[in-house]
Protein backbone atom coordinates (compact mmCIF):
# COMPACT_ATOMS: atom_id res chain seq x y z
CA UNK A 1 0.00 0.00 0.00
CA UNK A 2 2.63 2.29 0.80
CA UNK A 3 4.25 1.49 -2.69
CA UNK A 4 0.96 2.12 -4.20
CA UNK A 5 0.74 5.74 -2.51
CA UNK A 6 4.27 6.75 -3.24
CA UNK A 7 3.72 5.59 -6.55
CA UNK A 8 0.78 7.53 -7.08
CA UNK A 9 1.95 10.75 -5.50
CA UNK A 10 5.43 10.97 -7.41
CA UNK A 11 3.28 10.19 -10.57
CA UNK A 12 0.81 12.77 -10.22
CA UNK A 13 3.65 15.45 -9.56
CA UNK A 14 5.20 14.59 -12.77
CA UNK A 15 2.06 14.13 -14.04
CA UNK A 16 1.16 17.75 -13.83
CA UNK A 17 4.42 18.78 -15.54
CA UNK A 18 3.19 16.58 -18.56
CA UNK A 19 -0.18 18.57 -18.11
CA UNK A 20 1.51 21.52 -19.15
CA UNK A 21 3.04 20.02 -22.31
CA UNK A 22 -0.78 19.28 -22.81
CA UNK A 23 -1.78 22.47 -22.34
CA UNK A 24 0.30 23.85 -24.89
CA UNK A 25 -0.34 21.52 -27.32
CA UNK A 26 -4.04 22.02 -26.60
CA UNK A 27 -3.70 25.80 -26.99
CA UNK A 28 -2.40 25.62 -30.48
CA UNK A 29 -4.49 22.84 -31.92
CA UNK A 30 -7.55 24.81 -30.94
CA UNK A 31 -6.07 28.29 -32.32
CA UNK A 32 -4.68 26.34 -35.49
CA UNK A 33 -6.06 22.72 -35.63
CA UNK A 34 -2.29 21.41 -35.85
CA UNK A 35 -0.63 19.43 -34.12
CA UNK A 36 3.25 20.69 -32.83
CA UNK A 37 5.25 17.78 -33.50
CA UNK A 38 8.06 20.24 -33.22
CA UNK A 39 7.25 20.19 -28.64
CA UNK A 40 10.41 18.39 -27.82
CA UNK A 41 12.54 20.91 -29.55
CA UNK A 42 10.66 23.50 -28.18
CA UNK A 43 11.33 22.11 -24.75
CA UNK A 44 14.63 21.46 -25.45
CA UNK A 45 15.46 24.99 -26.79
CA UNK A 46 13.59 26.75 -23.89
CA UNK A 47 15.45 25.12 -21.39
CA UNK A 48 18.90 26.04 -22.84
CA UNK A 49 17.63 29.62 -23.17
CA UNK A 50 17.09 29.66 -19.16
CA UNK A 51 20.58 27.59 -19.24
CA UNK A 52 22.27 30.81 -21.09
CA UNK A 53 20.50 33.45 -18.94
CA UNK A 54 20.68 31.49 -15.19
CA UNK A 55 23.79 29.42 -15.40
CA UNK A 56 26.35 30.95 -18.23
CA UNK A 57 25.26 34.81 -17.20
CA UNK A 58 24.61 34.24 -13.43
CA UNK A 59 21.63 36.30 -13.50
CA UNK A 60 19.53 35.23 -10.25
CA UNK A 61 16.71 32.46 -10.45
CA UNK A 62 14.06 35.02 -10.17
CA UNK A 63 14.96 37.32 -12.97
CA UNK A 64 16.63 34.57 -15.00
CA UNK A 65 13.51 32.69 -15.50
CA UNK A 66 10.98 35.38 -16.89
CA UNK A 67 13.67 36.41 -19.28
CA UNK A 68 14.09 32.45 -20.12
CA UNK A 69 10.35 32.39 -20.79
CA UNK A 70 10.10 35.50 -22.55
CA UNK A 71 12.90 34.28 -24.67
CA UNK A 72 11.42 31.04 -25.14
CA UNK A 73 7.89 32.93 -25.84
CA UNK A 74 10.31 35.14 -28.60
CA UNK A 75 11.26 32.10 -30.33
CA UNK A 76 7.66 30.63 -30.57
CA UNK A 77 6.93 33.81 -32.13
CA UNK A 78 9.37 33.66 -34.59
CA UNK A 79 7.97 30.07 -35.57
CA UNK A 80 5.16 31.25 -36.19
CA UNK A 81 5.96 34.40 -38.36
CA UNK A 82 8.39 32.22 -40.76
CA UNK A 83 6.66 28.58 -40.58
CA UNK A 84 2.79 29.04 -40.00
CA UNK A 85 1.53 32.22 -41.01
CA UNK A 86 2.69 31.47 -44.48
CA UNK A 87 0.15 28.91 -44.00
CA UNK A 88 -2.60 30.64 -42.62
CA UNK A 89 -5.92 29.65 -44.23
CA UNK A 90 -4.43 26.49 -45.96
CA UNK A 91 -5.25 23.20 -44.25
CA UNK A 92 -4.34 22.45 -40.75
CA UNK A 93 -2.80 18.72 -42.18
CA UNK A 94 0.07 21.20 -43.82
CA UNK A 95 0.97 23.10 -40.44
CA UNK A 96 0.92 19.74 -38.89
CA UNK A 97 3.97 18.22 -41.20
CA UNK A 98 5.65 21.81 -41.19
CA UNK A 99 6.09 21.38 -37.44
CA UNK A 100 7.78 18.00 -38.06
CA UNK A 101 10.04 19.07 -40.40
CA UNK A 102 10.59 22.45 -37.98
CA UNK A 103 11.23 19.44 -35.03
CA UNK A 104 14.32 18.18 -37.32
CA UNK A 105 15.15 21.75 -38.16
CA UNK A 106 15.23 23.04 -34.75
CA UNK A 107 17.11 19.80 -33.74
CA UNK A 108 19.75 20.38 -35.80
CA UNK A 109 20.18 24.06 -35.02
CA UNK A 110 20.66 22.64 -31.05
CA UNK A 111 23.15 20.17 -31.95
CA UNK A 112 25.35 22.69 -33.92
CA UNK A 113 24.90 25.45 -31.26
CA UNK A 114 25.11 23.38 -28.05
CA UNK A 115 26.84 20.05 -29.03
CA UNK A 116 24.97 16.71 -28.22
CA UNK A 117 26.65 16.48 -24.97
CA UNK A 118 24.61 16.62 -21.57
CA UNK A 119 24.82 19.94 -19.47
CA UNK A 120 24.47 19.12 -15.59
CA UNK A 121 21.67 21.14 -14.50
CA UNK A 122 20.47 21.90 -10.90
CA UNK A 123 18.32 24.40 -10.00
CA UNK A 124 19.13 25.53 -6.16
CA UNK A 125 15.64 25.57 -5.09
CA UNK A 126 15.12 25.56 -1.07
CA UNK A 127 13.93 22.10 -0.18
CA UNK A 128 11.21 21.30 0.36
CA UNK A 129 11.16 17.35 0.52
CA UNK A 130 8.32 15.75 2.42
CA UNK A 131 7.81 12.78 4.62
CA UNK A 132 5.02 11.05 5.55
CA UNK A 133 5.87 8.07 7.64
CA UNK A 134 7.17 5.52 4.66
CA UNK A 135 6.57 8.14 2.17
CA UNK A 136 8.84 10.42 0.79
CA UNK A 137 8.51 12.69 -1.87
CA UNK A 138 12.04 14.61 -2.96
CA UNK A 139 11.73 18.36 -3.44
CA UNK A 140 12.37 18.74 -7.28
CA UNK A 141 9.39 16.70 -8.02
CA UNK A 142 7.18 19.07 -6.09
CA UNK A 143 8.71 22.00 -7.13
CA UNK A 144 7.94 20.85 -10.91
CA UNK A 145 4.61 20.13 -9.61
CA UNK A 146 4.10 23.37 -8.25
CA UNK A 147 5.62 25.22 -10.53
CA UNK A 148 3.14 23.85 -13.48
CA UNK A 149 0.18 23.85 -12.02
CA UNK A 150 0.64 27.44 -10.88
CA UNK A 151 1.89 28.23 -14.98
CA UNK A 152 -1.49 25.57 -15.72
CA UNK A 153 -3.71 28.13 -13.49
CA UNK A 154 -1.99 31.30 -15.23
CA UNK A 155 -3.02 30.34 -18.77
CA UNK A 156 -6.15 29.29 -17.58
CA UNK A 157 -6.83 32.68 -15.81
CA UNK A 158 -5.83 34.23 -19.07
CA UNK A 159 -7.55 32.42 -21.16
CA UNK A 160 -10.93 32.78 -19.48
CA UNK A 161 -10.50 35.77 -17.52
CA UNK A 162 -8.87 38.54 -19.47
CA UNK A 163 -10.01 40.53 -22.59
CA UNK A 164 -7.32 38.20 -24.61
CA UNK A 165 -7.94 35.46 -23.41
CA UNK A 166 -11.68 35.83 -25.07
CA UNK A 167 -9.85 37.15 -28.24
CA UNK A 168 -8.04 33.64 -27.90
CA UNK A 169 -10.38 31.65 -27.78
CA UNK A 170 -12.74 33.39 -30.53
CA UNK A 171 -10.23 33.38 -33.04
CA UNK A 172 -9.36 29.95 -32.13
CA UNK A 173 -13.23 29.06 -32.94
CA UNK A 174 -12.77 30.63 -36.63
CA UNK A 175 -10.54 33.43 -37.59
CA UNK A 176 -12.76 34.65 -40.63
CA UNK A 177 -15.43 35.66 -38.06
CA UNK A 178 -12.66 36.87 -35.41
CA UNK A 179 -11.14 39.33 -38.59
CA UNK A 180 -14.51 40.46 -39.08
CA UNK A 181 -15.02 41.84 -35.87
CA UNK A 182 -12.27 43.44 -35.61
CA UNK A 183 -9.87 41.11 -33.78
CA UNK A 184 -6.32 40.60 -35.52
CA UNK A 185 -6.12 37.24 -35.96
CA UNK A 186 -2.97 36.85 -37.12
CA UNK A 187 -1.68 38.44 -34.63
CA UNK A 188 -3.83 36.49 -31.70
CA UNK A 189 -2.10 33.25 -33.33
CA UNK A 190 1.34 34.56 -32.75
CA UNK A 191 0.42 35.38 -29.23
CA UNK A 192 -0.97 31.75 -28.78
CA UNK A 193 2.61 30.37 -30.59
CA UNK A 194 4.46 32.49 -28.12
CA UNK A 195 2.42 31.44 -24.96
CA UNK A 196 2.61 27.59 -26.26
CA UNK A 197 6.38 27.97 -26.61
CA UNK A 198 7.12 29.19 -22.82
CA UNK A 199 4.87 26.71 -21.31
CA UNK A 200 6.85 24.27 -23.10
CA UNK A 201 9.97 25.41 -21.68
CA UNK A 202 8.49 26.22 -18.28
CA UNK A 203 7.70 22.01 -18.47
CA UNK A 204 11.31 21.25 -19.87
CA UNK A 205 13.19 23.55 -17.11
CA UNK A 206 11.57 20.64 -14.40
CA UNK A 207 12.46 18.08 -16.37
CA UNK A 208 16.05 19.06 -17.18
CA UNK A 209 15.99 19.61 -13.39
CA UNK A 210 15.60 15.99 -12.51
CA UNK A 211 18.45 15.15 -14.38
CA UNK A 212 20.57 16.77 -16.89
CA UNK A 213 20.12 18.92 -19.81
CA UNK A 214 20.86 17.47 -23.58
CA UNK A 215 19.36 17.91 -27.07
CA UNK A 216 17.56 14.35 -26.59
CA UNK A 217 15.84 15.67 -23.69
CA UNK A 218 13.38 16.26 -26.72
CA UNK A 219 12.06 12.79 -26.66
CA UNK A 220 10.42 13.35 -23.51
CA UNK A 221 8.31 16.57 -25.45
CA UNK A 222 6.40 13.43 -27.04
CA UNK A 223 5.19 12.39 -23.99
CA UNK A 224 2.68 15.06 -24.40
CA UNK A 225 1.14 12.84 -26.93
CA UNK A 226 -0.62 10.07 -24.76
CA UNK A 227 -1.31 13.14 -23.04
CA UNK A 228 -3.35 14.98 -25.38
CA UNK A 229 -5.17 11.95 -26.74
CA UNK A 230 -6.11 10.52 -24.02
CA UNK A 231 -7.46 13.95 -22.75
CA UNK A 232 -8.91 14.97 -25.76
CA UNK A 233 -7.10 17.01 -28.44
CA UNK A 234 -9.33 20.45 -27.37
CA UNK A 235 -10.02 20.14 -23.83
CA UNK A 236 -8.07 21.97 -21.59
CA UNK A 237 -9.46 19.98 -18.68
CA UNK A 238 -8.28 17.18 -20.32
CA UNK A 239 -4.75 17.76 -20.90
CA UNK A 240 -4.79 18.18 -17.13
CA UNK A 241 -6.56 14.78 -16.06
CA UNK A 242 -4.83 12.92 -19.19
CA UNK A 243 -1.30 14.61 -17.99
CA UNK A 244 -1.84 12.95 -14.74
CA UNK A 245 -3.35 9.89 -16.25
CA UNK A 246 -0.10 9.46 -17.97
CA UNK A 247 2.23 10.42 -14.80
CA UNK A 248 0.49 7.83 -12.83
CA UNK A 249 0.80 4.96 -15.31
CA UNK A 250 4.21 5.46 -15.86
CA UNK A 251 5.01 5.58 -11.96
CA UNK A 252 2.87 2.40 -11.70
CA UNK A 253 4.10 0.77 -13.95
CA UNK A 254 7.64 1.31 -13.30
CA UNK A 255 7.02 0.35 -9.36
CA UNK A 256 5.02 -3.07 -10.55
CA UNK A 257 4.93 -4.08 -14.11
CA UNK A 258 9.10 -3.20 -14.72
CA UNK A 259 10.40 -5.46 -11.38
CA UNK A 260 8.79 -8.22 -13.44
CA UNK A 261 11.52 -7.87 -15.95
CA UNK A 262 9.94 -5.96 -18.45
CA UNK A 263 12.24 -3.18 -18.44
CA UNK A 264 11.86 0.07 -20.45
CA UNK A 265 7.49 -0.88 -20.01
CA UNK A 266 7.36 2.24 -18.21
CA UNK A 267 7.93 4.26 -21.43
CA UNK A 268 5.75 1.74 -23.58
CA UNK A 269 2.82 1.84 -20.60
CA UNK A 270 0.87 5.23 -21.22
CA UNK A 271 0.78 4.19 -25.01
CA UNK A 272 -0.73 1.35 -23.97
CA UNK A 273 -3.18 2.54 -21.89
CA UNK A 274 -4.20 5.22 -24.79
CA UNK A 275 -4.78 2.49 -27.17
CA UNK A 276 -7.75 1.64 -24.62
CA UNK A 277 -8.51 5.06 -23.92
CA UNK A 278 -9.07 5.50 -27.89
CA UNK A 279 -11.15 2.35 -28.24
CA UNK A 280 -13.17 3.40 -26.37
CA UNK A 281 -13.67 6.82 -26.47
CA UNK A 282 -12.27 7.90 -29.99
CA UNK A 283 -12.03 11.83 -28.92
CA UNK A 284 -10.39 11.59 -25.53
CA UNK A 285 -12.28 11.46 -22.26
CA UNK A 286 -13.09 15.07 -22.59
CA UNK A 287 -12.91 15.70 -26.41
CA UNK A 288 -15.47 18.21 -27.54
CA UNK A 289 -18.33 16.94 -28.69
CA UNK A 290 -19.04 19.57 -31.21
CA UNK A 291 -22.28 21.77 -31.43
CA UNK A 292 -23.84 20.90 -34.73
CA UNK A 293 -27.11 22.57 -36.44
CA UNK A 294 -28.52 21.74 -39.55
CA UNK B 1 -18.03 58.35 -49.13
CA UNK B 2 -17.30 54.29 -50.91
CA UNK B 3 -16.58 54.24 -54.42
CA UNK B 4 -15.25 51.36 -56.29
CA UNK B 5 -13.67 51.75 -59.47
CA UNK B 6 -13.33 48.58 -62.29
CA UNK B 7 -12.61 46.31 -59.52
CA UNK B 8 -12.05 42.91 -60.70
CA UNK B 9 -11.11 40.04 -57.74
CA UNK B 10 -9.29 36.52 -58.69
CA UNK B 11 -9.54 33.89 -56.53
CA UNK B 12 -6.39 31.26 -56.36
CA UNK B 13 -4.72 33.33 -59.56
CA UNK B 14 -7.52 31.63 -61.80
CA UNK B 15 -10.70 31.97 -61.00
CA UNK B 16 -11.85 34.99 -61.67
CA UNK B 17 -15.11 36.33 -59.92
CA UNK B 18 -15.19 39.90 -59.88
CA UNK B 19 -14.97 41.32 -63.61
CA UNK B 20 -14.97 44.90 -63.30
CA UNK B 21 -16.93 46.10 -60.41
CA UNK B 22 -17.85 50.25 -60.28
CA UNK B 23 -20.40 51.37 -57.70
CA UNK B 24 -20.98 54.42 -55.24
CA UNK B 25 -22.00 54.14 -51.65
CA UNK B 26 -23.48 57.34 -50.12
CA UNK B 27 -24.05 58.40 -46.71
CA UNK B 28 -26.24 57.41 -44.23
CA UNK B 29 -28.21 55.26 -47.38
CA UNK B 30 -29.25 51.75 -47.39
CA UNK B 31 -27.83 50.19 -50.43
CA UNK B 32 -29.25 46.61 -51.70
CA UNK B 33 -26.98 44.27 -53.78
CA UNK B 34 -29.10 41.45 -55.66
CA UNK B 35 -27.87 38.43 -57.30
CA UNK B 36 -27.90 35.23 -58.18
CA UNK B 37 -25.82 32.68 -56.22
CA UNK B 38 -22.24 33.11 -57.91
CA UNK B 39 -22.78 36.78 -59.29
CA UNK B 40 -20.02 37.62 -56.66
CA UNK B 41 -21.78 39.68 -53.37
CA UNK B 42 -20.15 37.89 -50.97
CA UNK B 43 -16.83 38.68 -52.59
CA UNK B 44 -17.26 41.82 -53.00
CA UNK B 45 -18.21 42.57 -49.57
CA UNK B 46 -15.28 40.41 -48.48
CA UNK B 47 -12.77 42.90 -50.90
CA UNK B 48 -14.16 45.90 -49.44
CA UNK B 49 -13.40 45.02 -45.75
CA UNK B 50 -9.97 44.06 -46.66
CA UNK B 51 -10.61 40.25 -46.09
CA UNK B 52 -10.09 38.95 -49.85
CA UNK B 53 -6.42 37.61 -48.84
CA UNK B 54 -7.86 35.49 -46.52
CA UNK B 55 -10.15 33.82 -48.63
CA UNK B 56 -6.33 33.33 -51.01
CA UNK B 57 -8.22 35.83 -53.52
CA UNK B 58 -6.53 39.24 -54.55
CA UNK B 59 -7.05 42.72 -56.26
CA UNK B 60 -5.46 42.72 -59.69
CA UNK B 61 -7.27 45.56 -60.90
CA UNK B 62 -9.35 48.77 -60.25
CA UNK B 63 -9.54 50.29 -57.06
CA UNK B 64 -11.61 50.92 -53.40
CA UNK B 65 -11.59 53.96 -52.31
CA UNK B 66 -13.00 55.88 -49.41
CA UNK B 67 -13.71 59.18 -49.12
CA UNK B 68 -11.25 59.47 -52.38
CA UNK B 69 -8.08 57.86 -50.84
CA UNK B 70 -7.82 53.67 -52.01
CA UNK B 71 -8.05 51.57 -48.88
CA UNK B 72 -6.30 48.31 -51.19
CA UNK B 73 -4.52 46.29 -49.66
CA UNK B 74 -5.78 47.42 -45.72
CA UNK B 75 -6.08 44.96 -43.26
CA UNK B 76 -9.35 43.99 -41.98
CA UNK B 77 -8.85 45.58 -38.66
CA UNK B 78 -7.20 48.46 -40.47
CA UNK B 79 -10.58 49.63 -41.99
CA UNK B 80 -12.33 48.89 -39.07
CA UNK B 81 -10.45 50.92 -36.91
CA UNK B 82 -9.95 54.18 -39.78
CA UNK B 83 -13.17 54.21 -41.09
CA UNK B 84 -15.07 52.29 -39.00
CA UNK B 85 -16.20 49.71 -41.46
CA UNK B 86 -17.78 46.48 -40.19
CA UNK B 87 -18.67 43.30 -42.38
CA UNK B 88 -21.24 40.74 -40.95
CA UNK B 89 -20.03 37.78 -42.54
CA UNK B 90 -22.44 35.29 -44.15
CA UNK B 91 -24.36 32.92 -41.59
CA UNK B 92 -24.59 33.99 -38.56
CA UNK B 93 -20.82 34.86 -37.77
CA UNK B 94 -20.98 34.39 -33.86
CA UNK B 95 -18.95 32.60 -31.67
CA UNK B 96 -20.70 29.04 -30.93
CA UNK B 97 -18.78 27.98 -28.21
CA UNK B 98 -18.72 31.57 -26.35
CA UNK B 99 -21.47 32.73 -24.22
CA UNK B 100 -23.88 35.42 -25.93
CA UNK B 101 -22.15 37.85 -23.49
CA UNK B 102 -18.73 36.77 -24.57
CA UNK B 103 -19.57 37.25 -27.88
CA UNK B 104 -20.49 40.71 -27.53
CA UNK B 105 -17.18 41.06 -25.19
CA UNK B 106 -15.39 39.64 -28.19
CA UNK B 107 -16.69 41.74 -30.77
CA UNK B 108 -15.52 45.14 -28.75
CA UNK B 109 -11.92 43.75 -28.96
CA UNK B 110 -11.09 46.49 -31.11
CA UNK B 111 -11.98 49.24 -28.28
CA UNK B 112 -10.57 50.44 -25.39
CA UNK B 113 -12.65 52.87 -23.99
CA UNK B 114 -15.06 52.59 -20.69
CA UNK B 115 -18.12 52.79 -22.55
CA UNK B 116 -18.06 48.92 -23.76
CA UNK B 117 -20.36 47.45 -20.48
CA UNK B 118 -23.23 50.34 -21.48
CA UNK B 119 -22.96 49.29 -25.03
CA UNK B 120 -23.66 45.86 -24.33
CA UNK B 121 -26.59 46.67 -21.95
CA UNK B 122 -27.75 49.30 -25.01
CA UNK B 123 -27.60 45.83 -27.50
CA UNK B 124 -29.85 44.15 -24.59
CA UNK B 125 -32.51 46.68 -24.70
CA UNK B 126 -32.01 46.65 -28.25
CA UNK B 127 -32.82 42.85 -28.26
CA UNK B 128 -34.16 41.67 -24.97
CA UNK B 129 -34.27 38.09 -25.68
CA UNK B 130 -30.77 38.08 -25.85
CA UNK B 131 -30.59 39.41 -22.22
CA UNK B 132 -32.32 36.51 -21.21
CA UNK B 133 -29.77 34.04 -23.03
CA UNK B 134 -26.72 36.01 -21.72
CA UNK B 135 -24.83 32.79 -20.21
CA UNK B 136 -26.25 30.24 -22.81
CA UNK B 137 -23.66 29.53 -25.21
CA UNK B 138 -24.79 30.82 -29.03
CA UNK B 139 -24.51 27.48 -30.53
CA UNK B 140 -27.18 26.72 -29.01
CA UNK B 141 -29.22 30.00 -30.05
CA UNK B 142 -32.15 29.76 -32.55
CA UNK B 143 -31.13 31.42 -36.12
CA UNK B 144 -32.60 34.01 -35.44
CA UNK B 145 -31.20 34.44 -32.27
CA UNK B 146 -28.25 33.66 -33.67
CA UNK B 147 -28.62 36.45 -36.32
CA UNK B 148 -29.93 39.60 -33.76
CA UNK B 149 -26.62 38.55 -31.81
CA UNK B 150 -24.79 39.24 -34.92
CA UNK B 151 -25.83 42.16 -35.57
CA UNK B 152 -25.43 43.09 -31.89
CA UNK B 153 -21.77 42.44 -31.89
CA UNK B 154 -21.64 44.51 -35.31
CA UNK B 155 -23.02 47.24 -33.44
CA UNK B 156 -20.57 46.87 -30.38
CA UNK B 157 -18.15 47.64 -33.33
CA UNK B 158 -19.00 50.74 -33.45
CA UNK B 159 -19.53 50.84 -36.82
CA UNK B 160 -20.13 53.96 -39.51
CA UNK B 161 -20.58 51.42 -42.36
CA UNK B 162 -22.01 47.65 -41.95
CA UNK B 163 -22.14 45.44 -44.36
CA UNK B 164 -24.79 42.87 -44.01
CA UNK B 165 -24.21 39.57 -45.84
CA UNK B 166 -27.43 37.85 -46.45
CA UNK B 167 -28.58 38.46 -42.67
CA UNK B 168 -32.15 36.28 -43.78
CA UNK B 169 -30.42 33.54 -44.63
CA UNK B 170 -32.04 30.57 -43.29
CA UNK B 171 -34.78 32.74 -41.26
CA UNK B 172 -38.61 32.40 -41.35
CA UNK B 173 -40.52 34.89 -43.14
CA UNK B 174 -41.45 36.98 -40.05
CA UNK B 175 -37.97 36.88 -38.54
CA UNK B 176 -37.27 38.65 -41.68
CA UNK B 177 -39.31 40.88 -41.66
CA UNK B 178 -38.45 41.99 -37.77
CA UNK B 179 -35.13 41.98 -38.44
CA UNK B 180 -34.78 44.07 -41.67
CA UNK B 181 -37.18 46.67 -39.54
CA UNK B 182 -33.97 46.29 -36.89
CA UNK B 183 -31.62 47.07 -40.42
CA UNK B 184 -33.96 50.00 -41.31
CA UNK B 185 -34.11 51.09 -37.64
CA UNK B 186 -29.95 51.14 -37.37
CA UNK B 187 -29.66 52.90 -40.60
CA UNK B 188 -32.54 55.75 -39.09
CA UNK B 189 -29.77 55.97 -36.29
CA UNK B 190 -26.87 57.12 -38.40
CA UNK B 191 -25.77 54.02 -39.83
CA UNK B 192 -24.81 53.50 -43.68
CA UNK B 193 -25.59 50.35 -44.65
CA UNK B 194 -24.94 48.03 -47.60
CA UNK B 195 -27.34 45.02 -47.58
CA UNK B 196 -26.28 42.33 -49.69
CA UNK B 197 -29.84 40.19 -50.50
CA UNK B 198 -31.20 36.86 -51.92
CA UNK B 199 -34.64 38.24 -50.41
CA UNK B 200 -35.00 40.72 -53.24
CA UNK B 201 -38.36 42.15 -52.46
CA UNK B 202 -37.79 42.81 -48.46
CA UNK B 203 -34.58 44.24 -49.21
CA UNK B 204 -35.87 46.96 -52.05
CA UNK B 205 -38.35 47.70 -49.73
CA UNK B 206 -36.26 49.08 -47.11
CA UNK B 207 -33.51 50.13 -49.33
CA UNK B 208 -33.07 53.60 -51.20
CA UNK B 209 -30.61 52.50 -54.10
CA UNK B 210 -30.02 48.94 -55.43
CA UNK B 211 -27.31 47.04 -57.89
CA UNK B 212 -28.40 43.95 -59.44
CA UNK B 213 -24.57 41.67 -59.75
CA UNK B 214 -24.64 39.15 -62.17
CA UNK B 215 -21.42 36.78 -62.58
CA UNK B 216 -19.06 39.89 -61.17
CA UNK B 217 -20.57 42.00 -63.10
CA UNK B 218 -22.85 45.02 -62.47
CA UNK B 219 -25.97 44.93 -65.09
CA UNK B 220 -28.29 47.43 -63.44
CA UNK B 221 -28.63 49.92 -60.62
CA UNK B 222 -31.45 52.60 -59.86
CA UNK B 223 -33.31 53.48 -56.70
CA UNK B 224 -35.11 51.00 -54.97
CA UNK B 225 -38.34 52.01 -56.52
CA UNK B 226 -37.06 51.81 -60.26
CA UNK B 227 -35.66 48.51 -59.18
CA UNK B 228 -38.72 46.81 -58.13
CA UNK B 229 -40.81 48.25 -60.84
CA UNK B 230 -37.94 46.64 -63.88
CA UNK B 231 -39.52 44.02 -65.36
CA UNK B 232 -36.25 42.09 -65.59
CA UNK B 233 -35.59 42.46 -61.75
CA UNK B 234 -39.07 41.25 -61.16
CA UNK B 235 -38.96 38.23 -63.40
CA UNK B 236 -35.57 36.63 -62.31
CA UNK B 237 -35.60 38.62 -58.41
CA UNK B 238 -38.97 39.06 -57.37
CA UNK B 239 -40.67 35.50 -59.36
CA UNK B 240 -43.77 37.85 -60.33
CA UNK B 241 -42.79 38.23 -63.98
CA UNK B 242 -45.74 37.41 -66.53
CA UNK B 243 -47.28 34.29 -65.55
CA UNK B 244 -47.43 32.16 -68.26
CA UNK B 245 -46.50 28.81 -67.59
CA UNK B 246 -43.08 27.66 -69.81
CA UNK B 247 -41.35 24.37 -70.18
CA UNK B 248 -37.86 24.39 -68.17
CA UNK B 249 -36.28 24.22 -71.55
CA UNK B 250 -37.98 27.26 -72.64
CA UNK B 251 -36.82 28.98 -69.73
CA UNK B 252 -33.28 28.48 -69.97
CA UNK B 253 -33.20 29.57 -73.43
CA UNK B 254 -35.10 32.90 -72.43
CA UNK B 255 -33.03 33.67 -69.21
CA UNK B 256 -30.23 33.18 -71.71
CA UNK B 257 -30.96 35.80 -73.87
CA UNK B 258 -32.69 38.02 -71.47
CA UNK B 259 -28.91 37.99 -69.48
CA UNK B 260 -27.38 41.21 -69.44
CA UNK B 261 -23.79 40.29 -70.65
Amino acid sequence: MVDFTQALGAGTLVGLVYALLGLSIVIIYRASEAFNFAIGEFLVIGSFLFYIFFFDLRIPLLVALPLGLLAAGLVGALVERFAIKPLLGRSPLSMTIITLGLGFFLRGCVQLIFGSHSYSFFLELPDITQEFGDLLFLSDPIWAGILSLSTFGLILFLLFRTRWGLAIRATSENQAKAMAFGIDARFILLIVWAISSACIAVAGIMISNFGALSSMSSIVGLRAIPVVLIGGMDSIVGALVGGIIVGVCESLAGAYIEPMGLVGFKEVAPYLLLLIVLLIRPYGLFGQIRIERV
Amino acid sequence: MLGIENLRVVYHDVISVLNGISLTLNEKEILIIIGANGAGKTTLLRSVAGMIDFYDGSIVDGDIKMNGASIKGLDATDIMKRFGLTYVIEDRPVFWYLTIEENLGAASFSRWDKQVKADIEGIYSLFPVLEKLRHRKAGYASGGEQQMLAIGMALMTRPKILLLDEPSLGLAPLITEELFSTIEGLNQSGITIVLVEQNAHAALDIGTRGYVMETGRIVLDGSSRELLENEDVREFYLGSGKRERKSYKDAKRYKRRKRWL
